[in-house]
């Protein structure tokens, strides 16, 4: 038991409780910020495996970008709390808990099965040196066309979002 | 030889294709000329080939059929005496029949129609009658049946007689099963299917297979001419025209059952108890045949019956080993049948139509002409003495006498009662047609001398019926009477004819004289019975033992047994099936399974909710149960 | 001496089922955009665990292309609750059974 092992559990705890209290929040904000911490979690985990730049990577992208923007248009769409339905917690999460419980159940059967997979990895580091020679040799292609996705994603939005008096390119 | 032949059968056939193909073009006289001259032709060619013959045998190939591997069936002709002495008959009753069809048919329609199958059935009788190949015996067999159901169904908007052709058919199918099956059987055993093969080998055949065979073959002779337990047919055939009863049901058809009998008599001799069911047979029918004629008031079905009754005589005798006999009396039944029946329908022609017998009388002043004939035909039917039918009847009697079983016996006295009925039945209806004072017809009670015209044809072509049936006796005449029994001699070369019953000639004369003695007797007592009590307007029939007379008269109730035993059965056993089991499970099993599938989807319809969370569940739920599925695999691969 | 692979892969198990839990559940448009989120993630934790175990940074790459597509993704479909918002006035996914059979 290494501290190398404590910090990951603890990330993994962290994690786990931080996305269990997200997903059950009815407020949306509120959900946003847990999931936020949810993902530094993920960023320690990260780090925890031997992927530093990715760690780095999911703090700014995903908890600093994503979920920013999230908030902003989560408090900026009037959220209607709709009175129809106010089924009882219980009522509404059942089947999900079901389902989900037998798919962790079968997935986990899955994975303990195999005795390769009870081996410890070693702890190696990816040097964002090395990560960058890879992304940026081998895996040139798709990270051209991961920029164009970017760059349609960027103008499908910028277009959805414009208002009908407002026509795109005026001010 | 062969060109004669070829053609004897070919003429008819050629006229009735022509008749088929062209006839709806062409006049009137042109097709009664086609129909006429080719029967007429076929006369003479019939003629000629007798002539031609001497008393062999002859094999005449035509040509090939078919052929199956080993199997093959040629158009084979086989002309001996005894299909001499037939071609001869149905070709000169055939020309008579047609041409006073001629006459008979002057206001019918559809007479096209009715020439053409009467020339086919001729055609296919002389096929029957001469024909060498079983299989094309066959051909010809069920072309009668077919001609029989056209003809007796030639009215057929009347539904009674689209019933009656149609009841002919399937009842005489019947015995072509049979026939069938004892082709087959022959084929088997024998390994032949040429008469004169046939013949030859029948002596190789086990009693037990000749048994099997000649019952069937018997089955098959049943059908076709009419006898119990198939007799329900010939009463109710009468709804057809008159000369097609005549042609068809007194002299051609219903002899074609007894000619089979006759052309493949070598294999019935086989087996002695064949032999003895076939004269049961025969002489069942012939009381029956004679009971249920003597109360009937319908002419025709008199007739009918009689022909039933005869036509039984015709197999007592092959029964009884007598070719000759069977022989004799199938010609001169035909001549007298046939005469009668054609009589029968001058008086209803002249009747305007009607055919009972207690509303004619007096006709003797009426139709002079008419009278005459009719006698004749009467006389030889009931066996008066000296006539055609006197002698036939009584060399079948003898020959059944002198059989050795005792089982004969009793056939022959059976039978020598029927002959007594036969000639108080036959002047029973004689003495009420043309005796007494007329009945009113068409609404106006006519004169006793008013005069009752057909049309001439129809009279002249009966004259050389009726000194055939009072004359045709010379044919066989006996030895007693210093006859050479011409018949019976000429048909010595026939596979299994014997020349002449052994038997002493005292004994002949006695019976002779016995039965003429029984006949006189009989139409003495018809006449004191029928002739002289008849009063205007009465029926006649006392009430003396009513439910005897109903027996009688519905032909001891044959035709209802078999409606209620067999064909009711069968009609609800039918409907069932079609109602139960086609409609209700078949039908509605499609229905049903189709109506699931509507069902079905409507039900499903309701997973389209349109709720996105349901469908991200479905997913989910998908997902769900692939896993499930890939561990399974893993779990039993693993195990 | 470190984590046994089962581990990591369990938590990324765990955390793609609480994602899809939340996914079906929830009615929000914005609820059901966290839950693709969260299976997004637990899906990178696979990626980078599998990178350690096979010692193969094929799969950091992969973790970050999740991200990039995981980042073009969303703005989209912020964008277009903003515009479903403009129309309808509602972000209850219950509203918009035009397709209901």
């Amino acid at each position: 038991m290494t501290v190398f092992n404590i910090i990951f559990y603890l990330a993994a705890a962290i994690v786990i409780c931080a996305t269990g209290l997200a997903i059950t929040r009815q407020s949306a904000v509120h959900a946003v910020c847990y999931l936020v911490i949810s993902f530094m979690g993920t960023a320690v985990i990260f780090y925890i495996l031997g992927a530093p730049l990715l760690a780095a990577l999911e703090v700014i992208i995903y908890a600093g970008g994503i979920m920013v923007l999230f908030l902003f248009v989560v408090m900026m769409v009037k959220d209607q709390q709709s009175p129809l339905d106010k089924p009882s917690r219980i009522k509404q999460w059942l089947p999900a808990m079901i389902l989900a419980g037998i798919s962790a159940l079968m997935a986990g059967l899955l994975v303990f099965a195999d005795p390769g997979n009870r081996l410890r990895p070693p702890a190696v580091m990816g040097t964002p040196r090395e990560f960058g020679r890879i992304l940026f040799q081998e895996y040139w292609f798709p990270v051209e066309i991961a920029s164009l996705l970017l760059l349609a994603a960027l103008i499908g939005a910028l277009y959805l979002g414009r208002r009908a008096d407002h026509p795109v390119g005026t001010p | 030889m062969k060109p004669v032949l070829f053609l004897l059968i070919s003429f008819p056939l050629l006229g009735a294709l022509i008749l088929a193909l062209i006839g709806r073009y062409l006049s009137r006289r042109a097709v009664e000329t086609i129909a006429c001259t080719t029967v007429a032709a076929a006369f003479v060619l019939a003629l000629t080939a007798f002539l031609l013959s001497g008393q062999k045998a002859h094999s005449v190939t035509l040509a090939r059929w078919f052929a199956a591997g080993s199997f093959q069936v040629d158009l084979d002709l086989y002309y001996d005496p005894l299909a001499a002495v037939m071609t001869l008959m149905v070709t000169f009753v055939s020309s008579l029949v047609h041409l006073y069809s001629v006459a008979y048919m002057r206001r019918e329609s559809g007479y096209t129609r009715y020439f053409c199958f009467l020339n086919l059935f001729v055609f296919a009788m002389l096929v029957i009658v001469t024909s060498g190949n079983l299989v094309f015996l066959y051909l010809g067999w069920e072309t009668v049946g077919l001609c029989s159901y056209a003809l007796i169904g030639f009215w057929h908007e009347k539904p009674e007689a689209a019933d009656a052709g149609a009841k002919a058919f399937v009842v005489t199918r019947l015995g072509d099963v049979a026939f069938g099956i004892a082709i087959a059987l022959l084929w088997i055993n024998i390994g032949h299917l040429s008469v004169s093969g046939i013949n030859d080998g029948a002596a190789g055949l086990s009693t037990q297979a000749a048994g099997i065979i000649g019952l069937l073959l018997l089955m098959a002779a049943i059908g076709k001419s009419a006898q119990l337990p198939l007799a329900v047919w010939l009463p109710d055939a009468m709804a057809g025209p008159t000369p097609v009863s005549a042609l068809i049901h007194a002299a051609t058809m219903v002899t074609a059952g007894v000619y089979l009998l006759m052309r493949f008599f070598p294999i019935i001799q086989g087996s002695p108890f064949v032999m003895a069911v076939i004269a049961f047979v025969g002489v069942m029918t012939v009381c029956f045949g004679a009971f249920a004629a003597l109360v009937q008031k319908d002419i025709k079905r008199i007739l009918a019956y009689s022909t039933i009754s005869q036509v039984g005589y015709m197999f007592l005798a092959v029964g009884a080993g007598d070719l000759a006999g069977s022989l004799f009396h199938l010609i001169s039944h035909a001549f007298f049948k046939s005469l009668l029946f054609l009589a029968a329908g001058c008086v209803i022609h002249a009747l305007h139509e009607e055919q009972d017998i207690f509303r004619m009388g007096g006709l003797r002043q009426r139709m002079p002409q008419l009278f005459w004939l009719f006698l004749a035909g009467a006389a030889s039917l009931g066996a008066f003495p000296l006539t055609a039918g006197f002698f036939s009847k009584d060399r079948i009697l003898l020959a059944v006498f002198l059989q050795p079983q005792a089982v004969y016996k009793i056939f022959w006295a059976i039978a020598a009662m029927a002959a007594v009925i036969t000639p108080l039945y036959a002047f029973r209806l004689f003495f009420i047609v043309f005796f007494g004072q007329p009945r009113a017809d068409a609404g106006h009670a006519p004169a006793p001398d008013s005069r009752v015209s057909v049309p001439n044809l129809m009279t002249w072509v009966l004259w050389p019926l009726a000194v055939l049936s009072v004359f045709a006796g010379f044919l066989n005449l006996p030895v007693n009477w210093a006859g050479n029994e011409w018949l019976a001699h000429y048909l010595a070369t026939v596979p299994g004819a014997a020349p002449e019953p052994l038997a002493s000639p005292k004994l002949e004369s006695a019976m002779q004289m016995g039965s003429a003695l029984i006949t006189i007797v009989m139409v003495i007592f018809a006449w004191v019975y029928y002739g002289v009590r008849i009063q205007p307007g009465e029926n006649g029939e006392t009430t003396f033992q009513n439910k005897l007379h109903a027996l009688f008269l519905n032909g001891f109730y044959l035709d209802r047994f078999y409606q209620t035993r067999i064909i009711a059965p069968y009609r609800a056993a039918a409907g069932f099936l079609w109602q139960q089991v086609d409609a209700g499970w078949v039908d509605a099993g499609l229905d049903q399974s189709a109506r699931f599938f509507l069902t079905l989807a409507e039900r499903l319809r309701h997973w389209n909710t349109g709720r996105v969370s349901q469908y991200v569940s479905m997913m989910v739920t998908g997902f769900t149960l692939i896993l499930c599925g890939l561990t399974a695999a893993w779990w039993y691969f693993q195990i | 001496m470190t984590i046994p692979f089962t581990h990591m892969l369990s938590l990324a198990i765990l955390l793609f089922v609480m994602g899809a839990a939340c996914a079906m559940t929830r009615k929000n448009l914005f609820m059901i955009l966290i839950g693709v989120e969260v299976m997004l993630n637990a899906a990178g934790i696979a990626f980078v665990a599998a990178a350690m175990r096979w010692l193969d940074m094929n799969g950091q790459v992969m973790a970050l292309f999740v991200m990039t597509a995981a980042a073009a993704e969303i703005a989209v479909a912020l964008a277009l609750i903003v515009c479903i918002q403009r129309r309808t006035g509602s972000t209850h996914s219950d509203r918009f059974n035009l397709l209901k059979g």
